[in-house]
């Protein structure tokens, strides 16, 4: 058998860097084929002018100080990366501008958090003592979950965990309804919804919470250097263990032996064997370049039974004037006409989320001026339909035209005449840096069957496929930024315990 | 789909739901479709993609005309079906081969966005005795050559929500190339702002395109041409360079854009005229400079004791070692010695060409370092705006 490499990692976004981190961490031979000419995938940014914009990152989850560290920060420190975080006090300012609307701040830290709830919703008392008592209650299970390997003795989860249960198998809404939050409470707690990307009504609550919680604990935390700085300083790792990293190489087919086991991967001009593959690449695409009779009909199934996930229309501005000057006060606000999750799925231009990175990290742009990052999801096809390859550039323009007339109506803020530099990207941009299908930014959709409950669940007994082990937002525990990393880590703590046999059990 | 309920009144859940995960997800796999996955351009959005973003694009030379003595607009037809649509302003990368290397360099595209579905984008070439590229286009292009060139990319194009709707366009030699788009895009309604052209060459032989801008500005309201030459005194015509006092002559009432695309000394030119126009800098927009030839006009280059340095550059799993002078790029020694090396813009800004310094010093002049902070940081650089400092050694990519 020909093996040029211990593992092949296919693809060098958050997962894929993060597992050959840890791989060559542990001594074994990687190589990280990329496509692209950079690392990260989405976790990149990109210079115009004076300005680098930050391409994706909103905030990082259960980041925690350099004094009190949680478990992202301590993830990176961990792999050797010495990026440092800011971590922003105010977890967002959610404003509802319709009937009943609202303009609410919650506060990161579990009693700060609580008081700004309290100030508009003082009857919420009781029912965020339940929260908490549940959130503490997530964690425990959780880990009696992952000590199981995701295989949990039915009986003690009923017995033992029933409050995480019933957080596990119902949406975030009916939770906390039955922690007795009030409908305007509810619909504040639930702002963060589109994070996740499905309304409220169905997202699985114990998926919500899991956020939610390293929120709260860790405030947001913003990487100094972008999140492109996480990138770089993973590939870093990577270079300094002695892995290689292989740039402008996309991957075109994986290779199958006879019993089905991926041996390798093709390139253009090359193949590349090893012992075991990773692959960051989604199983739609993987699928896609496995040939007929390798993968499993249930698996073939299974992706047919999925939706991706949401994708998003992102606008960055660059200012020519500084966010004091311009009056904007907040890191992160999300605008909506509707307070409910639902509605705000199915209209136009129902909620939309702008940053400014400014707030938190002051130096991100040049003195006197700063930079707006708008991120609208985009639930259906409804959104692109009539996009044509000739009409594309004014299609971004008009849309970008909307919703910054919208943002400066609802924050009474003038920044249309200070628009130095503007760029948009949509989910062809998606499509076209990271061949993501249907330009979905969030893998599958995280729906009722498909929830990250009933993912964690099944992990085991799908998508396995002999020598291949996949890792990204796609995986078990769904998208976001914080645990695309983390999937990353338990890839590469897979294949390393098959490699080195240290972990017997895991054997395949 | 249950909307969420404006009830207040708790709700009484059951932890048995638990147990129904799993059957649920089994059923609605075992009920799905088991048919192959569908091909990625089955999707409009990697549809749209594969559209306006082709890795390569495969054309034949249509047509040669000369324009001047030294410059000749090249008609690029695609081998089949349309080109990729693009913003007037934009340029493409045009490949061609010497002693079997393939080489690149940027050229605007000079045609309307228009005819980018009809399968044509045009470029006008100049042709430089001490060049190269252009020399090699000029005496290896006729009709019927093969040509690929990349995806439409750069930044110099119009944008409504950032710039005035008032254009002043100034153009010098070549440089025309992007507005002869944005006037053509003004023409077909594809655009729509006022432009005004100040033209500037050295005299009217030298003007590219006279005739059609000419005509242009008659037939549209919103189009206005002004030449302006600099060694010959023409009716019709102004006489001087462009600067400050021509720019506001022909300015319009209120908030106006300017544009800048032309040669390297017309840009130093222009940095001590146009802050006399008192516009704000979001107003002016230059295109990238192109390759800098020589580093020691920069104001804070140093130049190195030895003129010439080793440069080891590895690629994949190889390794060449090779020269690089002092006043050379990176780049540029990585061609000539035959390395395939990625790039796009050569220009600094476009980061096609990043690559990582693995040791050793090089010397990237700011006005065209369009590196991201952590790249900085971390020693990456991009070869095409680098000079070297000391004997290095680099890691680049395989080319795309
Ligand atoms: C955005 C943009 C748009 C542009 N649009 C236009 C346009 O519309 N029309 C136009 O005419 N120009 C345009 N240009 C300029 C164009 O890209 C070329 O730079 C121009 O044609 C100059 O070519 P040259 O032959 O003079 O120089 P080059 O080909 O760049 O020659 C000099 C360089 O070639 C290297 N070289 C010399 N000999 C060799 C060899 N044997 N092997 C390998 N390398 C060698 C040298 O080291 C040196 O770096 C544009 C540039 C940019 C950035
Ligand atoms: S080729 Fe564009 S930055 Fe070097």
């Amino acid at each position: 058998m020909r093996y040029d490499y211990d593992v092949i990692v296919v693809g060098a976004g958050n997962g894929g860097l993060a597992a050959a981190s840890k791989l060559t961490a542990a001594g074994l031979r990687v190589v990280l084929l990329e496509k692209h000419n950079l690392p990260g995938g989405v976790a990149s940014s990109f210079v115009r002018g004076r300005f680098e914009f930050e391409a994706s990152l909103h905030e990082l989850c259960d980041v925690g100080t350099k004094e009190e560290p949680l478990s992202v920060r301590r993830l990176f420190t961990d792999l050797g990366s010495k990026e440092d975080f800011i971590n922003e006090k105010n977890l967002f300012r959610t404003i509802v501008t319709g009937e009943n609307g609202y303009d609410v701040t919650l506060a990161a830290g579990w009693d700060n958090f609580r008081q700004s709830l309290l100030k508009v919703c003082p009857e919420s008392e009781k029912s965020l003592d339940r929260l908490g008592a549940l959130l503490d209650k997530t964690t425990e299970a959780l880990a009696y979950n992952d000590r199981k390997k995701g295989r949990p003795n039915k009986l003690v989860m009923l017995l033992k965990y029933g409050k995480f249960l019933i957080s596990a198998s119902h949406s975030l809404d009916d939770v906390l309804r039955s922690l007795g939050f009030s409908y305007r409470a509810r619909m504040i707690l639930e702002t963060y919804w589109s994070y996740l990307g499905v309304p409220a009504d169905e997202l699985n609550a114990f998926h919500y919470f899991e956020m939610v919680r390293g929120y709260i604990n860790g405030g947001a935390g913003i990487p100094l250097h972008k999140s492109y700085g996480l990138s770089l300083s993973l590939a870093e790792t990577i270079i300094k263990n002695g892995g290689d990293i292989r740039y402008n190489t996309e991957v075109t087919r994986f290779i199958y032996d006879e019993n089905k086991r991926v041996t390798g991967v093709c390139t253009k001009d090359d193949e590349y064997y090893a012992k075991e593959v990773i692959s960051n690449v989604i199983p739609h695409n993987v699928f896609g370049m496995s040939g007929k009779g390798n993968v499993a009909e249930k698996d073939k199934k299974l992706l047919n039974a999925r939706r991706f996930g949401l994708s998003f229309i992102c606008i960055y501005l660059g200012l020519d004037k500084s966010a004091d000057a311009l009056g904007i006060k907040d890191y992160s606000v999300f605008i909506a006409q509707n307070a409910s999750s639902r509605r705000q799925a199915e209209t136009e231009m129902g909620m939309y989320v702008v940053n400014c990175i400014n707030v938190a990290v002051p130096e991100a742009t040049p003195e006197g001026t700063c930079s707006l990052f708008f991120t609208i999801p985009v639930f259906t096809n409804k959104t692109m339909k009539g996009v044509t390859a000739d009409n594309y550039k004014k299609f971004k323009s008009d849309t970008a035209a909307a919703y910054i007339e919208n943002y400066e109506k609802v924050l009474g803020v003038n920044i249309r005449e200070h628009i130095e530099e503007i760029s948009v990207a949509t989910p062809v941009t998606f499509a076209n840096y990271f061949g993501a299908p249907n330009g979905t930014a969030y893998g599958y959709e995280l729906s009722g069957w498909d929830g990250v409950m009933a993912r964690i669940l099944s992990t085991g007994n799908e998508l396995n496929i002999k020598g291949l082990t996949f890792c990204g937002g796609h995986g078990a525990k769904g998208d976001g930024y914080g645990v695309s990393y983390v999937t990353g880590i338990e890839a590469a703590e897979a294949v390393i315990s098959r490699l080195t046999g240290k972990n017997d059990e895991e054997k395949q | 789909m249950k909307k969420s309920s404006e009830k207040t009144e708790k709700l009484k859940l059951n932890a048995a739901k638990f147990l129904k995960i799993i059957p649920e997800r089994l059923k609605k796999i075992k009920d799905a479709s088991s048919e192959e996955i569908k091909a990625l351009r089955s999707y409009k959005p990697n549809l749209l993609a594969a559209e306006l973003h082709p890795q390569i694009q495969h054309t034949t030379v249509a047509e040669i005309k000369k324009l001047t003595d030294d410059v000749t607009l090249y008609t690029l037809k695609a081998d089949g079906g349309r080109l990729a649509p693009f913003g007037a302003g934009s340029y493409i990368s045009v490949f061609a081969e010497h002693n079997g290397v393939s080489f690149s360099r940027p050229y605007s595209i000079a045609s309307s966005p228009g005819a980018s579905a009809d399968g044509v984008y045009e470029i006008a070439v100049k042709r430089k005795d001490d060049g190269f590229f252009s020399k090699l286009i000029h005496d290896s292009f006729a009709v019927g050559t093969k040509v690929d060139v990349s995806a439409p990319a750069g930044d110099f194009t119009y944008e409504p929500l950032r710039d005035a709707k008032r254009v002043i366009c100034i153009a010098g030699g070549s440089g025309i190339t992007p507005f002869r788009s944005m006037i053509l895009s003004i023409l077909d309604g594809t655009e729509d702002f006022e432009l005004t052209l100040l033209y500037g060459a050295k005299r009217e032989s030298e003007i590219l395109f006279k005739d059609e801008l000419t005509a242009a500005a008659e037939k549209d309201g919103c189009v206005k041409v002004v030449f302006v030459l600099s060694d010959e005194e023409k009716d019709g015509a102004e006489h001087g360079f462009i600067g400050a006092e021509l720019i506001k002559k022909y300015a319009p009432e209120g908030v106006y854009s300017v544009f800048v695309c032309g040669p390297q000394a017309m840009y130093r030119y222009l940095e001590g005229e146009l802050p006399k126009l008192g516009i704000a800098g979001k107003y002016i927009r230059k295109e990238v400079f192109g390759q800098i030839s020589d580093p020691c006009g920069e104001p804070d280059y140093v130049k190195p004791e030895k003129e010439e340095f080793e440069l080891t550059v590895r690629q994949g799993a190889g390794e060449k070692h090779i020269k690089c002078a002092y006043n050379e790029t990176l780049l540029s020694a990585m061609e000539r010695s035959g390395i395939a090396a990625p790039s796009r813009c050569r220009s600094g800004v476009c980061g096609f060409c990043h690559s990582k310094l693995v040791s050793g010093e090089c010397y990237t002049p700011g006005r065209c370092d369009g590196r991201r902070e952590a790249d900085k940081l971390y020693g990456y650089i991009h070869p095409c705006s680098a000079f070297p400092l000391s004997d290095m050694i680099i890691d680049v990519p395989y080319k795309n």
